[in-house]
């Protein structure tokens, strides 16, 4: 019947004169092609499709694309296209208008909130997507468990402004590490552009200085590999970049219990250095978003999406939270 | 004394023994320098295509009676105790948590490689390594064999319609999952290939590697998008810099007065190729995308400010960045090329009453192309590995779109693009797991090094049979 | 070759000057945009200096540092394996055998610092840190067991010296030091046991202090120097063996012994030519970027130890330029350092090409072949 069809839609294509024979075979092709893809395209109920943009947050590369991947599997004529160059250069990107996502590992100062209300009147959605942490790791089988935070501070800082009295620089200094006999502690972290030095910065040393014989380096996976070569070394990188090779350290919270970075912990905020990663929309009140982009969130709050980004490294909000952001 | 030499070197007297020794040193240098090579080539071969060889999958028992299955992947020494601990890649990350294991050697009982081991690369999750134990589709339930060839059959249809199928799993120590097979990749039983279905399944691997888009945040899949950038970049590089490098050459050693400034611009042109790439990167982020492209952007593109059209790195401005830093390596070998040319030949075209353009255009420049196109070869060569000034100008750590498409104007010059050599950077010190990007890495190096090599020997070649059929002309 | 057709001979002149004047705009335009870069650093590095900014200055002193004592270390391995290999191949080795190294030495020079970088930052570095004492004992124990396979050759048979000659050597020891390499490693760790106390590491620690840090000199001096052995061997190996062969055949003629040639005519008289070499290895080691990058560690100290790490001008400016807006103070301080970089290799390098054009005239005084 195809084919019977095919020869039908050839001649009644090329009825003026006699067909050439290149052009009968690509008439041939599209016809089939024509009939193959109809059924498919009767298959689908309303399509989705664009291209959607998004610029932020350098932690977060891995995670949006991981989602976007998710969205093009779903609706194949969604792509995501994700710019990653640091959580500062989405609210620029939204005040501009040249994107209507804005993914970051921090939340949005009150000055960059301001700057988009001056400009467009009412102020940003801003959602969480997932929870990240930033861990103190050391090798696998260093027999340090836990610091305080004066002895995190102690040992990156030169300052020591969360308030240590000494700065601690030989690993027979912590009382957990007497009989690890390998002199200094080698620190590792990672360069000043990124904002994982900034948060580390301003939460673990109290806003203090860093030390500057830290090996800086250009990830954070690259952290986790180098301290997982080298038995003195100590350093800190995001969350989800925790591998065996290394063993997080738990932190001591102002109660003086221990918290382990664990998905638990790192859920509830008991972790002391534990975050949200936004999600910053433009929505005008009273509008809704274009289908695309109500894909992907609702992506992002489904079942499914909460699971990529465990598979990402990072922590699947509480339900409690994903509740209370249920109308999206 | 005893050391008269007895073949060549029989021409120079005795000499003392210490001095004797020097030589040898000297040869010694030469053979560090040929084992260093051959290491690192031998290495990045072995790592980078045994990447791909479906690996033996192992099934162990711990002492403590726990079992879990593997890839053993290397060996490092205990620190402050005696014995080695392993490596094993376990997969699992949706069950366990984790995808890696180092074990204590002294701790494993036992080490059996059963032939029933599946290993499943899955999309989110990523590999799978248990044992199947049925499918299910539309209440249907395959088991045993049965389940290998419906398995078989659905993964050739596309993702789309295997989305009713569901894999049942467990792990070796029991623990069971239900899988999708929509999320399925691709699915192995390394233990029970002959070496020809290894073979087959190796060939297969390194073609997906070669042809597919990176997946799963540039830790898994292919370089196709880095090869594609890094050539097309690499052409339109070549396209800019052949006119230019050509025409100073011809200016210098054809029209320019041959004084004393002329040798200083020639001394100069030549240190340039000795000026560190990341300089000509940072003139071309600072000219040439936040001066001109800044410009371009205030001109034609001011509707969508401050979102950056040119104004940002850029396929362009990468090309017109390393046509720059290569422009020396072209005039260099141009000018080779056209002072090897017998000044009789010009004054031979000159007195038959040919002008200076005829002469140029019918004698000089055949003459020259092969020196010309040497030059060319070797700047793309230094062009496709430098990585340096592109962290600057426009490469990205993963572009969605291709440079070229079929969207008007096709062929997208202010697109970021990707490329090998940073695609290496940023899997080996950006990616999420270090550990699991190295063979991939490896893989790209190898890919890198093999491009590379080949356009630099095609250099060397042409340049060789160049000065041979020379060599006989004269 | 058939005559060019004559057409109009007013035409064709025209059409000549146009064309010569379209070559010399091309060829000038071009050499201004290369001027042009010096221009531009020049440019963007004036507010800076204007004003004077000495915080400014003492920020980018450690990064200075960093920089030499990279490039220090990379030739403090390269020089003398590339000088040893060029001599042996211009002097010693077999013209067959040198038609084929020499090319694949120049070979290295193609391999891209990011694949260079890579093995040395995440391979090698944490293997020297784990073996230590046996990478130490390497760099002794390689030169010693080249000097036995001398001194074994010396008292070999005459029939195994036939079979193994000197000009070959630079090939038939390759395998030889894969075997010594394979003792000097299954050795050491008895000799760090018996000699050194059990760890090296520690012994340095406690007895002189010495830190010791997974990417350091050491490991970027030998990444780099395998990075910049090529450009070195390469022109030093040119300059030697364009040596007149009057002037060595002269010494040894007079008496000299064939090294005694070699150390007081070759060397001398190639000295300008070696000397360039080494200066325009010292360019490309200073301004290497992808190597610094991935094997340093990034760590900016004013130190000199070879255990310690380092940060270098090109490597900050990798990673850093990209973040700065452009304007700021690091933005500036960056181009600064470009600006240095760029100074510092053309001074080099101009000073390199004169020493080698001068060399090559008085070749041609003293009558060589060329």
């Amino acid at each position: 019947m195809n084919t019977r069809l095919t020869t039908l839609l050839t001649t009644f294509l090329t009825d003026r004169g006699s067909p050439f024979a290149i052009r009968h075979i690509l008439l041939r092709y599209a016809a089939i092609t024509l009939l193959l893809a109809t059924p498919l395209a009767w298959g689908q109920s309303a399509p989705i499709s664009g291209t959607l943009g998004a610029v932020g947050s350098d932690t977060m590369a891995g995670l949006m694309l991981r989602w976007g991947e998710s969205l093009t599997t779903r609706y194949p004529d969604v792509k995501l296209q994700f710019q990653a160059s640091g959580s500062a250069s989405a609210p620029t990107a939204l005040v501009a208008g040249t994107t209507r996502l804005g993914p970051m590992s921090r939340p949005m100062t009150s000055e960059e909130r301001d700057n988009f209300i001056e400009r467009y009147g009412y102020p940003l959605l801003e959602l969480k997507v997932a929870r990240d942490a930033l861990i103190v790791v050391v090798h696998r089988h260093n027999p340090l468990r836990a610091l305080t935070r004066q002895q995190v501070d102690a040992i990156f800082s030169t300052s020591r402004a969360c308030g240590a009295e000494a700065p601690i620089r030989r690993w027979e200094q912590l009382p957990a590490t007497r009989d690890w006999s390998f002199g200094r502690i080698a620190l590792h972290g990672r360069n000043l552009a990124s904002g994982t030095h900034g948060l580390f910065q301003e939460r673990a040393l109290c806003g203090g200085y860093f030390r500057n014989d830290i090996s800086e380096h250009p990830g954070s996976s690259a952290v986790v590999a180098a301290v997982g070569e080298s038995a003195n070394a100590m350093g800190y990188a995001g969350f989800n970049h925790l591998t065996p090779a290394v063993h997080a350290l738990s932190l001591y919270n102002d109660g003086g219990t221990a918290i382990p970075p664990d998905e638990a912990a790192i859920q509830s905020g008991d972790y002391p250095l534990s975050r949200y990663l936004y999600l910053y929309v433009n929505l005008p009140p009273g509008e809704t978003l274009p289908p695309a982009e109500q894909a992907l969130i609702s992506l992002i709050m489904s079942d499914e999406g909460q699971q990529i980004a465990r598979a990402s490294g990072f922590v699947p909000l509480t339900p409690s939270v994903l509740n209370a952001q249920q109308r999206w | 004394m005893t050391s008269v030499s007895a073949n060549s070197a029989s021409r120079h007297p005795r000499f003392s023994r210490v001095n004797d020794l020097w030589p040898w040193l000297c040869a010694a240098s030469v053979a560090l320098s040929l084992l260093m090579l051959g290491a690192l080539l031998t290495l990045l071969l072995v790592r980078g295509l045994g990447h791909f060889w479906p690996a033996t999958l192992e099934e162990i028992t711990l002492s403590s009676g726990e079992t879990f299955a593997g890839q053993a992947v290397r060996e490092v020494a205990l620190p402050q105790q005696d014995g080695d601990e392993r490596l094993y890649f376990t997969g699992n990350q949706d069950i366990d948590g984790v995808r890696w294991r180092w074990v204590a050697i002294d701790e494993i009982v036992e080490r059996a490689q059963p032939t029933d081991l599946i290993r499943l690369d899955r999309s989110p999750w990523g590999d799978f390594i248990g044992r199947l134990v049925a499918i299910e589709q539309h209440g249907q339930r395959w088991e045993g064999d049965a389940a290998w060839q419906q398995l078989a059959t659905l993964l050739k249809l596309p993702a789309n319609q295997r989305q009713e199928s569901q894999l049942l799993l467990t792990t070796v120590d029991g623990q069971i999952l239900r899988q999708p097979l929509a999320n399925v990749v691709s699915a192995q039983t390394p233990n029970a290939m002959a070496w020809w279905q290894k073979t087959f399944a190796w060939g297969d691997a390194v073609w997906r590697f070669l042809s597919e888009g990176p997946r799963a945040a540039n830790t898994d899949g292919g370089v196709w998008p880095a090869i594609f950038g890094t050539v097309l970049m690499v052409i339109l590089m070549s396209v800019i810099v052949t006119p230019f490098g050509v025409l100073a050459a011809i200016y210098l050693n054809e029209i320019a007065h041959q004084g004393r400034l002329t040798r200083l611009v020639r001394i100069g042109v030549r240190n340039l190729a000795g000026v560190p790439s990341i300089v000509y990167g940072v003139f071309g982020l600072g000219v040439f995308v936040y001066g001109v492209g800044g410009s371009l952007d205030e001109w034609f593109f001011s509707d969508t400010l401050p979102s950056p059209t040119f104004g940002t790195g850029g396929l362009l401005w990468a090309s017109l960045t390393l046509a720059l830093l290569t422009l020396p390596v072209v005039i260099v070998a141009t000018e080779e090329g056209l002072a090897r040319i017998p000044e009789a030949q010009r004054e031979g075209a000159v007195a038959l009453g040919a002008t200076r353009l005829e002469m140029l255009t019918r004698i000089v420049l055949p003459m020259a192309a092969p020196a010309m196109l040497t030059g060319v070869i070797l700047a793309v060569a230094r062009a496709a590995g430098e990585v340096a000034p592109l962290m600057l100008v426009g490469v990205a750590k993963l572009a969605p779109q291709m440079p070229i498409d079929g969207e008007f104007p096709y062929l997208h010059l202010e697109r970021k693009f990707m490329h090998l050599g940073y695609h290496l950077f940023d899997t080996a010190f950006h990616g999420e797991d270090v550990q699991a990007a190295i063979p991939l890495v490896y893989a790209t190096a190898l890919l890198l090094v093999l491009i590379v090599l080949v356009l630099n020997l095609t250099a060397i070649f042409l340049r060789h049979y160049l000065r041979r059929q020379r060599g006989n002309e004269c | 070759m058939t005559p060019p057709r004559l057409s109009s001979s007013r035409q064709r002149l025209l059409q000549d000057r146009v064309a010569t004047g379209l070559i010399t705009a091309g060829g000038v335009g071009v050499l201004l945009a290369i001027l042009a870069i010096g221009v531009f650093l020049v440019w963007e590095t004036l507010p800076l200096l204007v004003i004077g900014d000495t915080l400014a200055l003492a920020k980018l002193s450690p990064l200075a540092w960093g920089t030499l004592k990279a490039a220090l270390a990379a030739l403090l391995f390269a020089i003398p394996v590339a000088l040893g290999a060029a001599i042996y191949s211009a002097l010693f080795m077999s013209a067959r055998l040198r038609s084929r190294i020499k090319p694949a030495l120049e070979m290295m020079e193609a391999i891209p610092g990011v694949v260079v970088g890579f093995i040395a930052g995440l391979i090698l570095a944490p293997w020297v840190e784990r073996h230590l004492a046996s990478a130490l004992m390497l760099i002794i124990w390689l030169p010693l067991s080249a000097a036995l396979a001398g001194l074994l050759w010396q008292l070999a048979k005459t029939r195994l010296r036939r079979r193994l000659p000197l000009s070959w050597a630079g090939l038939w020891l390759v395998p030889w030091f894969v075997f010594m390499v394979a003792i000097a490693l299954w050795l050491a760790p008895w000799l760090e046991q018996h000699w050194l106390g059990g760890d090296l590491r520690q012994l340095l620690d406690q007895r002189y202090g010495m830190d010791y840090a997974t990417r350091n000199a050491l490991i970027v001096g030998i990444a780099m120097g395998f990075a910049v052995i090529p450009s070195i061997y390469s022109l030093a190996e040119d300059a030697l063996a364009d040596v007149p062969s009057t002037l060595i055949e002269g010494a040894q003629a007079l008496g000299a012994s064939r090294w005694q040639a070699l150390w007081k005519v070759a060397l001398v008289a190639a000295g300008p030519g070696i000397f360039s070499a080494i200066m325009i290895g010292a360019g490309r080691a200073v301004g290497e970027t992808m190597i610094v990058l991935m094997a340093s560690g990034n760590t900016a100290l004013f130190s000199a130890s070879p255990f310690e790490g380092m940060r270098s001008m090109a490597a900050a400016i990798a990673i850093e330029l990209p973040e700065a807006s452009p304007g700021s103070q690091t933005y500036h301080l960056l181009i600064l350092a470009a600006l240095v970089l760029f100074i510092f290799t053309f001074l080099v390098n101009t000073l390199a090409e004169v020493v080698r054009q001068r060399l090559r005239r008085r070749y041609r005084q003293i009558g060589g072949t060329l």
